[in-house]
C-alpha cells in the first residue's frame, strides 16, 4: 500500500524518471542495433551441450514419411503409428519415446533431404526402432499417374525412388547400424476406380522392387499392406478414398507391432 | 514546473491508479505462467523428453504439415514458411529459441502485450488526466491560478510520461518476480537469434546477429515503451478533445481492437499503413516476423508513430490553449 506522503510521491518520480531515461536510450539502442548491419562476431556453432541419454529409460521410435505415417485419415488422430505405440505403451509400462517426424505429400527426394539434416540425425541416433512409409506420393501423384498411366514414365519415376531410398537408408544406417526399420509397403487405394485394370500390377511391381532392395539389409522389415486392402478396399479406406480409416491403420499396425521386442520390456 | 508536475504525481498516486494496474498485470501473469506451465507439461507428456530439441523439432515439422493442407490462406502460408525457417536455423545452430526461465517469459509477456494490452493500461492513466478535472469541476481551480495553460498542461504531459515509464517498468517486473516462481529466475544470457530478414516466404540469414537475452529484452522494452508514449498520447489528446473519460477511451479502445483485426486482413489495403494501429507492433522487426502490409519496415513505422504523436501533442496543446472552460 503507498502512503500518500511527499517522499512516496518523490521516489515514484524518481523511479519514473530513472525509467524513462533507460527506455528512451533502449529504444534508440534498439533501432541503431536493427540498423547496424551483421556484427562482426560471426555466429559460432555452440558446442553440442550434453544430450540427454534415454536410451535406456525408455524405448523410442522415430517415424519417417508421408501421410501414413502421420495418420491422416484416421478419426482420432492416431494412425498406425498411434496404435502401435499403444500397444508398446501397455507391454512396456509406459516407457515409449516417440518422434513422428512425417509431412504430409512428402515424396522420396524430400524424405531424402529430411534426413541429412543434423538434429534428425541425432534423434535417428538414438532410436531403438524406425518405420518408414514413403513412395505413395512419388507413384500416385495425387493420383495423376492414374489418369493418364504412361508406363515408361512410372518407370523413371520407380528408378529415381529407389535411388533416393538407397540413400536414405544408407543415411539411417550411418548413424544407426541396428536398429530395425520397419518400411511398410504400398496399396492400391484405386481398386474400385481403375477399370482398367493398370495400377494394381503397377503397385505390385512397385512393391517387390521396394522390398528387392530393402532385403540387402537384413534389419530392413519390408511390411507389406496390399492384401489388407486387396479385397473390401472400401472397407477399410477413408472418405478421401486413398488414405486408410481407423480400422484400415489398426490393420496396419498388427503388422508391424508384435515384431518389436524391447529387453527393458517387463521392467 | 517541478511544482506542478509534483501536484500532478501527487494526483496520480492518490487515486490508486498505479495499484489497480500492478494488480491487473499480476492477476494476468499469474494466468499466463499457469497457462505456459501446462502446455510444457502436457508436451512433455505427449513426446515423453524433457528435450527441448525434440519438441522443437516436432513444432516445425507439425507446421510443415500445416503448410500440406491447401485451405490456409497465402499470407499464413508465407507467414508459417518464415517460422519454419527460423526455428530450423535455431536447431541448426542447437540454441534454443525458448530457454525456459522468468527472462524468456518476461520476454515472450511484453512481446504479446505492446499491441494492446500495455497500450490498454496507459489508457487507464491517460484517458482521465485532462478530463477527470472537467468531471470533478477542478479544472476551474486549476485554471484561475496565476500559470499559463500550456505549463499546466506540460506538466499534466510530464506526469503521463513518467507513468508510462513506470508502468512498462513494473509490467516487467511483475512479470519477472511472479513467473520466476515458477520457471525460476535465470535466461539473461540465452542466446537469441536477431536480424532475420524476412522476403516474402524467403529468410535471408546473412544479416544474422547473435545477442544476449537481457540486451534483447531491453531493445524490447525500448519500443514497447516508444508505442505505450505514443498510445497515451493520442489518449492525452481525446481527453483534451472529448472531456469525457469514458468516451475518450471508448475510442482509443476501438481503435486499438480494430488494429488488432485489423492485423489480420489488412495486407491487400496498402494505404492502411499509415494507421497507427497497424504499426504497434514493432517488437516483430526484431524477431524477424513479416509485417501485416509489405514494405512495412521499422522505420517507417517508427515515422507513421512519430507522425501521429506529434500531431496529437500539437493539437491537444492547441485545444487546451484555447477552449472555453465553464
Amino acid at each position: 500500500m503507498i502512503v500518500l506522503g511527499k517522499k512516496s510521491v518523490r521516489y515514484i518520480t524518481i523511479i519514473a524518471t530513472t525509467f524513462s531515461i533507460l527506455w528512451l536510450l533502449s529504444f534508440g539502442w534498439a533501432i541503431q542495433n536493427y540498423y547496424a548491419g551483421a556484427s562482426n562476431n560471426e555466429i559460432k556453432k555452440q558446442v553440442n551441450p550434453k544430450t540427454i541419454e534415454n536410451k535406456d529409460q525408455a524405448f523410442t521410435i522415430v517415424a519417417l514419411g508421408d501421410s501414413l505415417t502421420r495418420g491422416t485419415g484416421d478419426d482420432s488422430g492416431k494412425g498406425y503409428v498411434g496404435y502401435v505405440i499403444d500397444d508398446l505403451k501397455q507391454r512396456f509400462n509406459g516407457h515409449v519415446i516417440v518422434h513422428n517426424l512425417a509431412i504430409n505429400g512428402q515424396v522420396s527426394s524430400q524424405l531424402k533431404e529430411q534426413v541429412k539434416q543434423q538434429n534428425i540425425q541425432r534423434q535417428l541416433a538414438f532410436a531403438d526402432t524406425i518405420f518408414l512409409t514413403i513412395g505413395a506420393n512419388d507413384l500416385f501423384q495425387q493420383g495423376r499417374t492414374l489418369e493418364n498411366f504412361d508406363s515408361a514414365a512410372i518407370k523413371i519415376i520407380k528408378q529415381n525412388f529407389i535411388d533416393n531410398m538407397r540413400i536414405i537408408f544408407a543415411d539411417i544406417r550411418k548413424v544407426n547400424s541396428d536398429a530395425p526399420i520397419f518400411f511398410v509397403g504400398l496399396y492400391n487405394p484405386f481398386f474400385e476406380a481403375d477399370h482398367t485394370g493398370v495400377t494394381s500390377p503397377t503397385v505390385h511391381d512397385w512393391n517387390r522392387t521396394a522390398e528387392d532392395m530393402s532385403s540387402s539389409d537384413p534389419r530392413i522389415v519390408f511390411v507389406p499392406t496390399f492384401d489388407i486392402f486387396q479385397l473390401f478396399v472400401n472397407d477399410y479406406l477413408y472418405s478421401d478414398k486413398f488414405h486408410p480409416n481407423q480400422q484400415g491403420y489398426r490393420l496396419i499396425a498388427n503388422r508391424i507391432s508384435p515384431f518389436i521386442k524391447w529387453e527393458g520390456e517387463g521392467k | 514546473m517541478n511544482k506542478l508536475i509534483a501536484n500532478e504525481m501527487m494526483k496520480l498516486v492518490a487515486r490508486k491508479r498505479l495499484i489497480v494496474i500492478g494488480a491487473i498485470v499480476g492477476i494476468l501473469v499469474i494466468l499466463f505462467t499457469f497457462a505456459q506451465y501446462k502446455e510444457v507439461q502436457t508436451q512433455r507428456e505427449r513426446l515423453g523428453t524433457d528435450d527441448w530439441r525434440d519438441s522443437l523439432q516436432q513444432q516445425i515439422i507439425d507446421m510443415q504439415n500445416r503448410l500440406g493442407s491447401n485451405r490456409i490462406s497465402d499470407e499464413w502460408r508465407e507467414q508459417i514458411q518464415v517460422s519454419v525457417q527460423q526455428l530450423q536455423f535455431y536447431l541448426d545452430q542447437d540454441i534454443n529459441p525458448n530457454e525456459p526461465g522468468a527472462v524468456s517469459f518476461v520476454r515472450m509477456f511484453i512481446e504479446n502485450s505492446t499491441d494492446l494490452f500495455i497500450p490498454l493500461l496507459i489508457m487507464i492513466v491517460a484517458s482521465d488526466l485532462v478530463s477527470s478535472e472537467h468531471t470533478l469541476g477542478s479544472v476551474k481551480l486549476l485554471l484561475t491560478r496565476p500559470v499559463k495553460r500550456w505549463r499546466i498542461l506540460l506538466s499534466k504531459y510530464i506526469t503521463l510520461l513518467l507513468a508510462t515509464s513506470f508502468i512498462v517498468a513494473m509490467t516487467g517486473l511483475i512479470s519477472y518476480v511472479l513467473s520466476g516462481i515458477v520457471f525460476g529466475y535465470h535466461g539473461w544470457k540465452a542466446p537469441i537469434i536477431t536480424g532475420f530478414v524476412v522476403e516474402g516466404s524467403n529468410v535471408d540469414t546473412s544479416r544474422i546477429k547473435l545477442i544476449s537475452q537481457w540486451k534483447f529484452l531491453l531493445m524490447d522494452f525500448g519500443l514497447v515503451w516508444f508505442v505505450a508514449v505514443v498510445v497515451g498520447t493520442l489518449t492525452f489528446m481525446l481527453s483534451v478533445l472529448i472531456r469525457s473519460t469514458a468516451q475518450s477511451m471508448g475510442v482509443m479502445l476501438a481503435s486499438l481492437i480494430s488494429g488488432a483485426i485489423l492485423n489480420n486482413m489488412v495486407s491487400s489495403w496498402e494505404s492502411a499503413k499509415y494507421l497507427f494501429m497497424v504499426n504497434l507492433k514493432l517488437t516483430n522487426y526484431l524477431n524477424g516476423i513479416s509485417p501485416p502490409i509489405q514494405g512495412m519496415t521499422l522505420l517507417s513505422s517508427m515515422l507513421v508513430l512519430l507522425v501521429w504523436w506529434a500531431v496529437a501533442l500539437i493539437l491537444s496543446f492547441i485545444v487546451f490553449t484555447r477552449q472555453d472552460v465553464y
